[in-house]
């Protein structure tokens, strides 16, 4: 019997695998576009941005400041390291520079850095160490300033005096000492201002505390926006510094477990895990599809035998399980002393009792009489009537001499 | 596509480069390589997708032998496989060895033997061949699965047939001999011998012996008479292959048993002259051997039998004596091959019996299980004597049924699955030699 098959191949080309895995490429492959898609779009039109935020467009944002200051030819720089700041400084002629650290990243040393910047130092909202690091001279008096609240500039800081009177919240501030010749603005009662000024050095210092004044959402408000472009478009560089991650100075003193590790750790357990999965595929490789085939179910035939002696347990129907064994018991010896089958128990113990000599009324009873009142009992019978037939068929087997 | 061990060593072999150069160049560059090496070891290899596969397989094979099945695969490539082969039977053929290597230049052609033992019997089937071909480096394989069915009928191992000539002598034994015990309706006349001594004297035939008289006047012989067994009766199998044939008694379904004892029965019955038909039935005809003669007899009944599996349904007795009479309307000896067990199971043998052993004779055999026999005689513990209450209660059942049986006037053979065939053949010669049949 030989036959010669057609090519006939089981195994996919890869040409038809990928047929086959069109759909799902294509389908996954439009689920990231979609995804793409939409984390764009959302960029542009989030509203979850961070509060003063130069490129938000958001309520809280502070984008219309800058794209105005833009456009009247101030040239904004929008930096995240102290770094960038100074570069960016250096770069220019004459530059102001906006400080806006809400997460408190500068440390004491970056602070002082920060004050020995050649160029006018605008600082929002600065907090509780800052404030002491930066101009010991005030102190913060908390968000002590009501948005229902004009306040008037009453002081003779010239962008101050343009804007007349704004309309913000933020901190307040109080001068503590006015011997260096700090200038506070829009007074809000009991002492506290909402702009103080400093003189330096190289430029002056600018503490502003009503800051909600700069956001798109309030800085059309009364004088607002006079005394946010007046305050910020005085140079020609306006560098808005937003402390990032750049700043981060922790750890400086002890070194990472990255700088511990030699360059290779990571590639040599990348290659590992290589070569644990190339073991798998190795080995995991299948010798083509199995064979399947028909297996038999395997019921043993004695099994309703046993179930039925688990049942008789359970229940422990010694009566039953007794009468079983002496009916068979006494089949058997019918057989062996030559009644048949049918013949009554009374006849059967006749016969055995004249065969084995045994009391007639015991016999009786141990083949049709007493039920067991105990599994002891069960047992001792049980034993007994085995004993009579072994006796019984040594007596038949080997008749004794007559 | 498949890889190989050492495309894993190669790549383990990687930490060095790692090391060495230190950053991910090392390893980068070390994967590339380890890729391209790939891919051109796959360029290189032969196409498995261009061989050709002829399958030359034994139709037949008895159940414990074993056979070769060959597998002839020509390389129509371009490039030469070096490779694994493997041939892909199902597992109770017991193929072995499953995975042999190969070596076909392009153009040629090799054989592979691959030697099937199987363990089932039935056909067993061979789907398809699967190769891998590794290309020049051995660090991948291409693979691919080409269908060759191929199929091997599994016979019945008629193990029984050792007993088979201990009853043909018993069988020449009732062939020739005198009336001395036997002279019934069931025997015929043979032939005319000699007298010796021993022969019973009323088999004497007087009038031969008149006229054998030696008229030189030499000494009186006397001549017999001889008998032997009628011959050309039928022997109807009729196994039942319902639900309760598929009990396992001592690792063997009640059907194989059946199957043995009706393969060492048909050898015996045609050796005397008997005509056998068989006869696998549940609730339809599952298998049947009809007029066949003596010579392909057994032949015809393995292969019947060889892929019937017992069906877990309720065999439908009382179709079965049609279907004996349509196998021959004559009077013929009956042999159901089925289970008693209890009164309630066997209602339906019971109620067809009478209509078989109107016009036949009737012989019903069962297999005992010999662990319920063990169980009735362990009594040490409890659930012992519970266990041994329960296989009496079992025993009795059955001899109910078969005390039933007899009384609508068939005949019982019980005995274990070993000793049922040899029993079931004694029973026949035993009703030969009474000329019943």
């Amino acid at each position: 019997m030989s036959t010669t098959t057609a090519p006939e191949v089981l195994t996919p080309t890869l040409r038809t695998t990928g047929a086959r895995a069109r759909f799902w490429i294509l389908g996954i492959a439009a689920i990231v576009l979609v995804g793409i898609v939409m984390l764009v779009a959302e960029r542009g039109v989030s509203t979850e941005a961070s509060r003063l935020d130069p490129d938000s467009a958001a309520p809280g944002g502070t984008r219309a400041l800058v794209e105005v200051l833009r456009d009247q030819g101030v040239e904004v720089h929008l930096v995240t390291s102290i770094t960038e700041m100074r570069r960016a400084v250096a770069a220019a002629d004459s530059a102001t520079v906006v400080l806006h650290d809400p997460t408190a990243i500068l440390d004491e040393q970056q602070r002082a850095q920060f004050l020995r910047t050649a160029a006018r130092l605008v600082v929002l909202e600065p907090g509780l160490a800052a404030t002491a690091d930066l101009a010991p001279e005030i102190g913060l008096a908390g968000s002590a300033l009501d948005s229902e609240q004009r306040l008037d500039s009453a002081c003779a800081l010239p962008a101050a005096e343009r804007a007349g009177e704004i309309r913000g919240t933020g901190f307040g501030y109080r001068i503590l000492d006015d011997s260096t010749g700090a200038v506070g603005c829009f007074p809000a009662g009991d002492d506290i201002v909402a702009l103080v000024q400093l003189p330096r050095d190289n430029g002056d210092l600018v503490i502003l505390g009503a800051t909600s004044l700069l956001t798109n959402e309030e800085i059309t408000l009364a004088g607002n926006a006079a005394l946010a472009l007046n305050l910020l478009g005085e140079d020609a560089t306006l560098v808005w510094y937003v402390p990032g991650v750049d700043d981060l100075r922790a750890g400086d003193e002890l070194p990472s477990i990255l700088d511990l590790t030699a360059t290779w750790a990571t590639p040599l357990a990348l290659l590992a895990v290589l070569v644990v999965i190339a073991a798998g595929v190795w080995r995991g490789r299948r010798f083509g599809p199995l064979v399947r085939e028909r297996l038999p179910v395997i019921v043993r035939s004695s099994e309703t035998m046993e179930g039925r002696a688990r049942l008789y347990e359970r229940a422990d129907a010694r009566l039953h399980a007794l009468d079983a064994l002496r009916m068979a018991a006494l089949g058997r010896l019918a057989t062996r002393v030559g009644l048949s089958r049918r013949a009554t128990v009374d006849e059967i113990v006749a016969a055995v009792a004249s065969l084995t000599g045994r009391d007639r009324s015991q016999l009786h009873d141990l083949l049709a009489g007493a039920a067991p009142h105990s599994d002891a009992d069960l047992l001792r019978i049980s034993d007994e009537l085995g004993q009579l037939e072994r006796t019984v068929a040594q007596l038949t087997t080997s008749p004794p001499t007559r | 596509m498949a890889l190989s061990g050492w495309f894993v060593a190669l790549l383990a072999l990687g930490a060095v480069p790692t090391i060495a150069v230190g950053g991910p160049w090392g390893l980068l560059g070390w994967l590339g390589l380890c890729v391209a090496l790939v891919a051109v070891d796959l360029l290189v290899a032969g196409s498995p997708r261009a061989l050709r596969i002829a399958r030359d397989t034994p139709a037949r094979v008895r159940l414990g032998e074993s056979v070769a099945s060959r597998l002839v695969i020509a390389n129509e490539g371009r490039r030469a496989i070096h490779g694994v082969v493997r041939d892909a039977w199902q597992p109770s053929a017991g193929a072995s060895p499953s995975r042999q290597r190969i070596v076909i230049a392009a153009g040629e052609r090799r054989a592979l033997t691959t030697t099937l033992t199987p363990r089932r019997r039935g056909e067993r089937r061979a789907a398809h061949v699967t190769v891998r071909a590794f290309g020049p480096l051995r660090l991948a394989a291409r693979q691919a699965t080409l269908l060759a069915p191929g199929v091997i009928r599994v016979l019945p191992p008629f193990h029984s047939r050792r007993h088979l000539p201990s009853r043909l002598a018993r069988l020449r034994e009732l062939d020739g001999r005198t009336s001395v015990m036997l002279r019934g309706q069931g025997t015929e006349f043979d032939s005319l011998r000699e007298y010796v001594r021993g022969d019973d004297v009323r088999s004497i035939d007087w009038r031969a012996t008149a006229r054998r008289r030696d008229p030189a006047g030499g000494g009186l012989q006397l001549v017999v008479r001889t008998w032997r067994p009628e011959r050309d009766r039928r022997v109807v199998i009729v196994v039942d292959s319902g639900r309760t044939s598929a009990a396992r008694i001592d690792h063997e379904p009640r059907l194989d048993t059946a199957f043995e004892s009706s393969l060492l029965l048909a050898a015996l019955a045609s050796r005397a002259g008997d005509h056998v038909d068989l006869v696998v039935f549940d609730r339809r005809v599952r298998g049947r051997v009809q007029g066949a003669s003596a010579a392909e007899l057994l032949s015809r009944m393995v292969d019947v039998m060889a892929p019937i599996d017992p069906d877990l349904i309720e065999t439908d007795w009382s179709a079965v004596p049609g279907l004996v009479r349509n196998v021959t309307p004559h009077r013929a000896l009956v042999v159901l091959l089925t289970s008693i067990d209890t009164p309630g199971s066997s209602r339906a043998l019971l109620a067809a019996l009478p209509q078989l052993t109107r016009n036949h004779t009737v012989l019903v055999a069962s297999v005992t299980d010999p662990e319920i026999q063990q169980a009735t005689t362990e009594r040490g513990n409890r659930s012992e004597v519970y266990r041994a209450a329960a296989a009496e209660r079992a025993l009795l059942d059955a001899a109910r049924v078969a005390t039933a049986i007899r009384q609508s006037g068939a005949d019982v053979v019980t005995a274990t699955p070993s000793e049922l065939p040899p029993a079931v053949a004694d029973r026949y010669l035993e009703l030969k030699a009474a000329g019943r049949l």
